[in-house]
């Protein structure tokens, strides 16, 4: 351990540097380098040291000592070769190298120690430079002023690169020759690299150089290589040719441009059309526009009824015709004698039939047809709330068929049937007349009891009509007011002595009454008015009720928009809305002007037999 | 018996050899799932992928070894490194290129594992010990907490490598035990910054060995010795 202790002092002492030679001038000679090229064997060099005049040079003398094995070997030994590797080295071949031992190195003069070096071999390597360097030209550019080379070497032979002892990694420079400047590539692993963009009128020297992978220091240099690049003068021809063909496009595409540009701009229709044909406007099939500004109504009406959304709403003075509908193919509807009995039993079956059916006889659409009486809104859908103007009355009649019930119940069916009001004409909007109305068809309409009515209290104030005086924007109907309803009782409860008030002022034969008429109903019972029996949505002012009121029979509350309307006035004319039966219509809520006044009763509804007349 | 012995083992390593040859057209197919009984990733990927892993940690070795020796290790005076050995000394690895060549291949891989086994240890405790250093740079501790990462990578793989070139076999796992964690955690800062630069040093070169003979053996096994 002595001896260590002497080599730890003079280790510290010593170079502060691992490898570096000191570059003081002093006279004692150093390791200025000690290198191994291929892992296997390695040499140190060192600097002689100033020679004196006076002294002689010292033998100089290298020892060195190793660790093996987990014992360092305690003698130093000495260089084995002070001669392959030139002056002032010593070389350590294959037998004395051991990798990844630790080395030290003492460099004597004269027995003294100057100088004194640990390193392990791996630290040390610093391969060859390559051999072989030649170049191959990879192309030249389009315009004959570059080329790309790729340049090819041979690893240092000593290098054991083929069995993988050593792996090393390359750096390329090269540089036009007059210039100074070395340009550097990226270290690669292969032994070939190319070169881009070198310029053919000029001389490149390239070399390379070499180190191990994961270390630091590269090798020397290799040798230089000289390219010269064939000067292709030649390649600067070629491009001439294209000349003429650029100028000639170039005229070509000019020429066609103004010949375009001519025609463009030229008055003449006909070449214009040719060039830039119009662009054709959207038509729809079957119409022409021309038609619709010039032509006749009933050309275009026939025209437009083709098509599903289309609601003639206008009117001719013979507007009464066209609207009648004969209902010739339904023999039943005679043979039942009631319009109740229609509304009620049969109504399901004709409101499917009749749901999707077209009236093409005057251009309506299936939304005008008569029986669509199905408390179904959705199926109003289709068309505007106008068709639910038929429910209200349906509902109205399947109310007061309840109320005939109760009647029937308590009294004998036949006591209160005048069965001169009793007209299958229709159905009457009066609601005093409906017991005496309805009592001929007392047991079908018992059997039609519908069973939607569970709630009969809530139809106590349905009419059978109800005049449409305006359609929402949601599609639901708003009726306009009539008479008074009797606070919210069933109508069936209705005082008798305003039922017989009421009933004085109508004519017996019309089967119709209309505003002003209800209105003075209204006037003589106006106690009646009973409170809301806790349902808002009638309006206890009106005997004509909004459909959404209507609904309360499915359980619905709707409000009676008709509140602040109760006292709009209602068009003193009609149109048909619906034919019931040859004998009966149903009316609109749309002004038509009335051909005769002898047709004017108290309001503006006209009553079959007042038809008839007026019908040849 | 050695003569038996080497001809026993000649004679298997000619078996074997075809056998590594077809391995090496086998077609390679992408990593197994774990526990995959048939699964087969070429002999010569794995050994690609092995020497990616040794240069990398070679280089972060050569790198964190620089950057303690830039910081902490100038005008100390650890020049003194080649008196203390490095505890996986004791494995008898080759030394130069000539016992390298001599070595069996099996024996080689057992060897690496032996070493690989035995940095597992010391790199845990590097990590723990570095984040205790003085203002520790983080490149030093990020770099020693890939290099742990890397290595058990790295062992693994040379494991399945062990299982396609020598199945079967199963050796007593040798690797030496390393001692030098209360250095590492001694008061003395001198002290334990030289226990730091020993350990660092020699974490280099047995990157660096391994590193070598895992090239060495790619270029004999996978390449026939004509890389």
């Amino acid at each position: 351990m002595d001896l260590w202790r002497l080599l730890l002092t003079l280790a510290v002492a010593g170079s502060s540097s691992a490898f570096s030679g000191s570059e003081d001038s002093s006279e004692k000679p150093k390791f200025t380098k000690c290198r191994s090229p291929e892992l296997e064997t390695f040499s140190c060099h060192w600097t002689d040291g100033v020679h004196h005049g006076l002294k002689s040079p010292g033998s100089i003398q290298l020892f060195y000592i190793r660790r093996s094995t987990q014992e360092w070997t305690q003698e130093w030994k000495e260089c084995p070769d002070y001669v392959s590797a030139g002056e002032n080295s010593c070389y350590f071949n294959s037998s004395y190298t051991s990798i990844w031992i630790p080395y030290c190195i003492r460099l004597t003069s004269n027995g003294g120690t100057v100088d004194q070096k640990c390193f392990s071999v791996e630290e040390i390597v610093q391969p060859d430079p390559p051999i072989g360097l030649n170049w191959t030209l990879l192309n030249i550019s389009l315009t004959g002023i570059h080329a790309d080379i790729q340049v090819r070497w041979e690893p240092p032979p000593n290098a054991d690169v083929q069995k993988g002892w050593i792996v090393l990694e390359y750096e390329l420079q090269y540089k036009e020759v007059n210039e100074s400047q070395w340009k550097m590539m990226d270290p690669v692993l292969s032994t070939s690299v190319p070169v881009y963009s070198l310029r053919l009128d000029k001389e490149y020297e390239v070399r390379v150089r070499s180190r191990q992978r994961n270390s630091e220091k590269y090798g020397e240099f290799s040798e230089v290589l000289y390219v010269t690049l064939p000067q292709m003068s030649s390649f600067a021809c070629e491009e001439e040719f294209q000349f003429p063909w650029f100028l000639i496009i170039i005229f070509g595409i000019f020429g066609l441009t103004m010949i375009l540009f001519l025609f463009i701009f030229s008055k003449q229709q006909r070449i214009k059309m040719l060039i830039l044909p119009p662009v054709p406007v959207p038509k729809i099939k079957g119409i022409d526009p021309d038609l619709l500004k010039e032509g006749k109504l009933e050309e275009v009406n026939t025209i437009l009824a083709i098509h599903d959304n289309y609601k003639p709403e206008f009117y001719n003075d013979d507007s009464w015709v066209e609207f009648i509908e004969l209902d010739i193919d339904d023999p039943d509807e005679k043979t039942e004698g009631s319009d109740t009995d229609r509304l009620l039993s049969n109504d399901h079956e004709k409101s499917l039939n009749i749901l999707g059916a077209k009236d093409d006889d005057s251009g309506r659409t299936s939304c005008y047809e008569p029986d669509i009486l199905e408390t179904d809104f959705n199926a109003s859908d289709l068309c505007d709330g106008t068709s639910e103007v038929a429910q209200p009355q349906r509902l109205k009649g399947e109310v007061d068929l309840l109320c005939l019930d109760q009647k029937n119940q308590n009294n004998s069916p036949s006591t209160d049937a005048p069965p001169t009001i009793q007209q299958p004409s229709g159905i009457l909007a009066k609601e005093n007349k409906p017991r005496p109305l309805l009592i001929s068809g007392t047991e079908s309409t018992h059997q039609a009891a519908h069973p939607q009515l569970s709630n009969p209290s809530s139809l106590a104030n349905i009419d059978f009509y109800a005049q449409v005086s305006d359609i929402t924007p949601a599609g639901s109907v708003v009726l306009s007011p009539g008479q008074k309803n009797k606070a919210g009782i069933s109508p069936c409860d209705m005082p008798p002595e305003v039922v017989s008030l009421c009933q004085a002022n109508f004519i017996t034969d019309n089967a119709y009454f209309c505003e002003a008429d209800a209105k003075k109903c209204i006037a003589v019972a106006p106690h009646v008015e009973a409170e809301s029996r806790g349902e808002p949505s009638f309006n206890q002012e009106d005997i004509y009720i909004t459909t959404e009121s209507l609904t309360t029979t499915a359980g619905q509350s709707g409000t009676a928009e008709q509140a602040p309307s109760s006292e709009m006035p209602v068009p003193d004319y009609t149109s048909i809305h619906i034919v019931q039966s040859p004998q009966g219509l149903v009316l609109n809520a749309t002004a038509l002007p009335l051909p005769d006044k002898e047709f004017l009763s108290s309001c503006g509804y006209v009553s079959t037999d007042q038809l008839n007349k007026i019908m040849p | 018996m050695d003569s038996k012995g080497w001809s026993l083992k000649g004679s298997l390593l000619l078996l074997l050899l075809p056998d590594l040859l077809l391995c090496k057209s086998v077609a390679s197919l992408p990593i197994c799932p774990r526990g995959a009984a048939n699964c087969q990733v070429s002999l010569r990927d794995l050994f690609e992928r092995a020497v990616i892993l040794s240069h990398y940690i070679h280089n972060l070795s050569s790198e964190m070894f620089n950057e303690f020796d830039k910081r902490y290790a100038q005008g100390r005076g650890f020049i003194t490194k080649a008196i203390n050995s490095c505890h996986t000394s004791s494995l008898s690895t080759p030394e130069d290129k000539e016992q390298a060549q001599q070595i069996h291949h099996e024996d080689l891989l057992n060897l690496i594992l032996s070493v690989l086994r035995s940095w597992n240890d010391p790199l845990y405790h590097l990590v723990t010990e570095v984040r205790g250093l003085q203002e520790a740079p983080d490149a030093l501790l990020s770099r020693a907490i890939e290099i742990e990462e890397q290595n058990r990578r790295l062992l693994e793989g040379m494991e399945k490598i062990v299982g396609q070139v020598h199945p079967g076999v199963r050796e007593n796992e040798v690797y030496s035990v390393w001692s030098g964690l209360p250095s590492l955690q001694v008061a003395d800062e001198d002290t334990r910054l030289f226990a730091f630069y020993n350990l660092l040093h020699c974490l280099r070169r047995d990157s660096h060995k391994i590193d070598n003979y895992l090239k060495l053996l790619k270029c004999r096994i996978v390449y026939d010795s004509n890389c």
